[in-house]
């Protein structure tokens, strides 16, 4: 029994490592850029729905309210990243997009400190509380929520890239973007719309780190980014049920790394040694495409 | 003045010209070091100059030369500075507790770096099974893999949550040690790419598939540089343990990877003397934005690093900028500045030539 | 090369503006006191309140005529609680002509200043560098209680719980990769009666967000200690208020100070019991604690008010009484004492039944660098009516 919970937190956390891997995994398939700052997105999401939670009054409201600033505020300053940090290097050597990209996370990190304090907050009102008991194991609602939203937006940006045709120039983007420019299709807006899904679900994400508890400070996206990341890699980059998967891997084996007091302070190395064990199997990552390369 | 910037034009001593510049910087410091004419402040300041050099230099090997993107790079430095650390501690302890025993250092240099490049065959081996960004990610693992380790083994022997108490070897010296193996790396490194195997090397990051047609052994040569580099990743953990009075193994994050990467990838790929400069004018900048930006200004310091950053690569790289960059860059401004003085573009174009290579 | 160039440029451009807003802050016939600590990054909720508390004693010492006349001065630098920073900020502060010190605000960075202080016999009386390991008696000194000790008195009190029978399923909460926290535990579990079976979890920094699997794991608990700081502690009792057990106490150390202000009103949700054992406690609603908690709250308002900023407040009062003590001894100091004499002045003084009272404890006295005075067992919130 006990064992069935610590899966189930487990679950809980890995569907939320998941939603973040899905926005980074899109990212790198499309943009082929390791985008560092795509945690402090979150953390941006969080301060959004901070001060909207200040500002609105009701409660239900509120929450609603901070759901939609949080997502308003980071698809405008992912997209005004991409535009202002990203774009201008389109052409030039991917290690040049990724230092931009570690400059804009400690920018972020910086700007948030100045702005809100060093203190971390706690925002009660975006909680969800409460469980159902099946039989003596407890679940609690925020897993429910946060498996069901994972669930939904996975299927949903599956069907949006299988059958819109944005979605179809994103993959055709992915596979080549000469190729698609050549083909008429306009890969700097495909490219900002893929910021702007990212990060539209590291706002949501901030929502249910939040709504789990999480109090809020300038890092709250680092490391769960970091993890997102190593779940996107596990899961094979540039899919997304492979995001999804390695999401819920690493978040099943980083609960059960904690429920056993011997093995618990090593699991960070637990969680990438895992990593390391699977690319070692599959250099593709689970679900990935090897491709072999032509001549 | 003219006759001596032509001197220093000739071929061979042009190609030894990074040589002299730092075995010049290391005799002054040294001098000045030993009359008492430099401030504790800028001892520790070389001292950290010093191993972010050896640092830059040696990732860049594997960013610059082989074309890998690497995200451990201080694992491997974690691993040189514990087991470095522990052996000169134990060392000193051995031989009645003289922090300052040559014996000591050279010993815990040679016993870190070897281990560290243990460490780099280890992850050498997947390299060779994983590309790109799949590589980047197994290397970060390692880093924090190593990282947690480290500082979940048993107090007594890594020190554990507390730290590792090395050696602190006298700040007089330390940075002339640093210096002389930032000349030995360079020494090693320079002659390497200057080789027919650093002509392979380089032909793997050009095009993986035809240097293997070409019958060049892409694994061998792989391998051989991680290890190399990791090498001299080892030999700095080693100095900055013997820089610090306790290791915190929480240091060694891959925030302090990336730190090094932007050294090199500042420097300019595959440049030796760019990621030398890059890094000791990273390390200078930060300390200065330490020791400066104090009280309430502290939160400005990431806060200006970072703008510095992005303006800098995005001036240097953005495709859209080229006619701007040759419009406005530092040559030109000297040019205008000095008119009259051609001797600012000797110079400038006497180094550009150095940095290619 | 022109890369080159032009990051040279762009340093030198910072480093002129850098000095110039530096420059400002020149002036000549003070009192220096130097202090390093976490200003920015993880930890700098904790750098921040003894930044701002060190610096209103300065200010409030030097509204009532400072030292004797002279003015005190507080240099805080960053050290982004990373301990290879240290160097460089004793280097600069050394070269400012720092005095006297507060030495470090967080226990790792403190060991390495120890080490140069020591050297050069610069006298520092941290307010929060808790790690058994950083007083020595000879020149460093603590506000706060040592961690090892605070592990022993808390394993004594579960253990007398044990023994009245009050005690019920022990659980402990800590965190695996910060020193504090495990120098804590680990003296607690040395010291804990070993018939009882305690239930351990732990964390790290890089899962500090969800405390799930933790509570889940803790959920039978009666007795859940704590010895960490009071952020994730903050974190773990929201997380945990339905799933941990109404009737459970929630018990920690002085890391818990701080914990009202950051729960807020979200405190009323909790059902269970929070206690602690401290020096300080920022809901204290009398005496010199209460003085300091109304002016630091004037001026900064609650979010860094804890006993980080309380024990910094104490210390630069502590060192000024030390010091106007010296002087009505007959001693000479002024701004341009010697820190090494200094040192050996003030050390004299701690070491020779010195008592100080402040925010953070009364009839204070130091033996052997560590301070002696009462741990004051704080209920920050009772056990709900049944």
């Amino acid at each position: 029994m006990n064992f069935l919970s610590v899966l189930i937190s487990g679950l809980g956390a890995g569907a939320t490592y998941a939603i973040i891997a899905i926005g980074y995994t899109m990212v790198y398939g499309i943009a082929k850029m390791l985008n560092f700052a795509h945690g402090d997105i979150i953390m941006v999401g969080g301060y959004a729905m901070f001060v909207t939670l200040a500002l609105v009054g009701h409660p239900v409201a509120a929450v609603a309210a901070a759901i939609l600033a949080a997502v308003l505020v980071c698809v405008l300053m992912g997209v005004s990243v991409e535009r202002f940090a990203y774009k201008p290097l389109r052409g030039a050597s991917p290690l040049a997009v990724l230092i931009t990209a570690i400059g804009v996370s400690y920018l972020l990190q910086s700007l948030a400190q100045i702005i809100f304090g060093s203190a971390s907050k706690m925002l009660s009102g975006l909680q969800i509380a409460g469980h159902v008991m099946l039989g003596t194991l407890r679940i609690n609602y925020v897993t429910l929520v946060t498996l069901a939203v994972t669930v939904v937006l996975m299927v949903a940006l599956t069907l949006f890239i299988k059958y819109s045709k944005t979605g179809r120039a994103m993959v055709a983007v992915s596979e080549d973007r000469d190729a698609a420019l050549l083909m008429g299709i306009n890969t700097n807006a495909i490219i900002a719309i893929t910021f702007a899904i990212g990060s539209a679900l590291a706002a949501i994400a901030a929502y249910l780190m939040l709504a789990k508890g999480a109090s809020l400070a300038n890092t709250l996206g680092a490391m769960p980014g970091i993890k997102a990341f190593t779940a996107a890699v596990i899961g094979g980059i540039g899919s997304l049920p492979g995001a999804v998967l390695g999401g819920i891997l690493l978040g099943v084996v980083e609960s059960l790394s904690y429920s056993i007091p011997a093995l618990a302070p090593f699991t960070d190395a637990v969680e990438f040694g895992i990593l390391i064990v699977i690319l070692l199997v599959k250099p593709a990552g689970l679900l990935g495409k090897a491709r072999r390369e032509k001549v | 003045m003219n006759a001596v910037l032509e001197f220093f034009k000739k071929p061979f001593l042009r190609k030894y010209t990074n040589y002299i510049v730092v075995a010049l910087f290391t005799v002054i410091f040294a001098i000045l070091s030993l009359t008492g004419g430099l401030k504790m402040g800028t001892q520790f300041l070389l001292e950290q100059i010093g191993i972010a050099v050896l640092l830059a230099v040696s990732l860049g090997m594997v960013v610059g030369f082989l074309g890998e993107l690497s995200l451990g790079h201080a694992g491997f430095m974690c691993v040189g500075a514990y087991v470095g650390g522990k052996l000169s501690s134990l060392l000193v302890g051995a031989m009645g507790g003289n922090e300052d025993s040559i014996v000591a250092l050279l010993l815990a240099l040679l016993v870190g770096g070897l281990v560290a490049a243990v460490f780099g065959i280890i992850i050498g081996l997947p390299a060779l099974r994983l590309r790109g960004d799949y590589l980047a990610i197994v290397t970060l693992a390692f880093g924090e893999i190593v990282r947690s380790v480290f500082m979940n083994m048993p107090e007594r022997l890594f020190g554990g949550t507390t730290g590792l108490e090395t050696p602190r070897f006298d700040r007089k010296y330390l940075f002339v040690f640093a210096f002389l193996l930032v000349l030995a790396c360079l020494a090693v490194t320079q002659n390497l790419m200057r080789s027919k195997h650093g002509r392979a090397i380089v032909s793997i990051k050009d095009n993986e598939i035809a240097a293997r047609a070409t019958g060049i052994d892409v694994t061998k040569y792989k391998l051989f540089v991680f290890t190399i580099s990791s090498f001299f990743a080892g030999i700095a953990g080693v100095l900055y343990s013997y820089s610090n009075v306790r290791l915190q193994s929480v240091n060694f994050d891959y925030n302090y990877s990336t730190e090094i990467l932007v050294m090199v990838v500042l420097g300019g790929m595959g440049s030796i003397n760019g990621s030398m400069i890059a890094a000791a004018l990273i390390t200078f900048l930060n300390v200065k934005l330490q020791t400066m930006l104090t009280g309430n200004l502290a939160v400005l310091q990431k806060l200006f690093y970072a703008i510095i950053l992005i303006l800098i690569v995005i001036y240097k790289n953005a495709p859209g900028l080229k006619g701007f960059r040759e419009k406005y860059n530092l040559k030109a401004l000297f040019d205008k500045l000095f008119k009259k003085k051609p001797v600012a573009e000797d110079m400038a174009d006497g180094k550009e030539g150095d940095d290619a290579e | 090369m022109k890369r080159i160039l032009a990051l040279v440029l762009a340093v030198l451009m910072i480093a002129g503006c850098c000095a110039a807003l530096s420059s400002c802050s020149k002036t000549t016939k003070t009192i220096k006191i130097g202090l390093s600590g976490p200003l920015t990054g993880g930890a700098a909720v904790y750098g921040q309140a003894v930044k701002n508390a060190a610096q209103m004693a300065v200010d409030e010492i030097n509204a009532a005529g400072g030292l004797n006349g002279i003015p005190l001065e507080l240099k805080a630098l960053d050290d982004v609680h990373d301990s290879s920073k240290i160097a460089t900020n004793y280097a600069e502060l050394m070269d400012w002509g720092m005095q006297v010190s507060l030495g470090c605000v967080t226990s790792a960075p403190c060991l390495e200043f120890l080490k140069y202080a020591k050297d050069d016999s610069v006298f520092f009386l941290t307010p929060s560098a808790s790690n058994d390991g950083v007083p020595n008696g000879e020149n460093s000194y603590q506000m706060c209680f040592a961690d090892g000790n605070q592990g022993k008195v808390a394993a004594d009190y579960v253990n007398s719980l044990y023994t009245a029978g009050n005690l019920g399923k022990l659980g402990i909460f800590y965190k695996s990769d910060d020193n504090y926290s495990k120098g804590i535990y680990d003296q607690f579990v040395a010291n804990l009666n070993s018939a009882i079976d305690e239930k351990v979890m732990s964390f790290t920094d890089a899962n500090a967000t969800d405390f799930t699997t933790q509570i889940g794991a803790l959920a039978e608990c009666d007795f859940i200690f704590m010895p960490i700081y009071y952020e994730p502690a903050a974190q773990f009792m929201i997380q945990g208020k339905d799933t941990i057990r109404d009737t459970a106490v929630y018990y920690g150390c002085d890391g818990f100070d701080g914990l009202e202000g950051q729960l807020g009103d979200d405190m009323d949700e909790i059902d269970q019991a929070i206690s602690m054992l401290s020096h300080f406690n920022s809901k204290a609603t009398e005496g010199k604690a209460k003085e300091f908690i109304d002016k630091y709250t004037a001026k900064h308002g609650t979010d860094t008010l804890n006993q980080f900023g309380a024990a910094a407040y104490d210390c630069i009062y502590a060192l000024h009484k030390a010091m106007t003590e010296l002087i009505a001894e007959g001693k000479e100091i002024d701004h341009k004492t010697d820190a090494a004499d200094l040192c050996e002045m003030l050390k004299g003084k701690f070491n020779g039944g010195f008592t100080y009272s402040g925010a953070t404890g009364s009839n204070m006295k130091w033996e052997g660098g560590f301070v002696n005075k009462g741990a004051i067992a704080y209920e920050i919130k009772a056990r709900a009516a049944a």
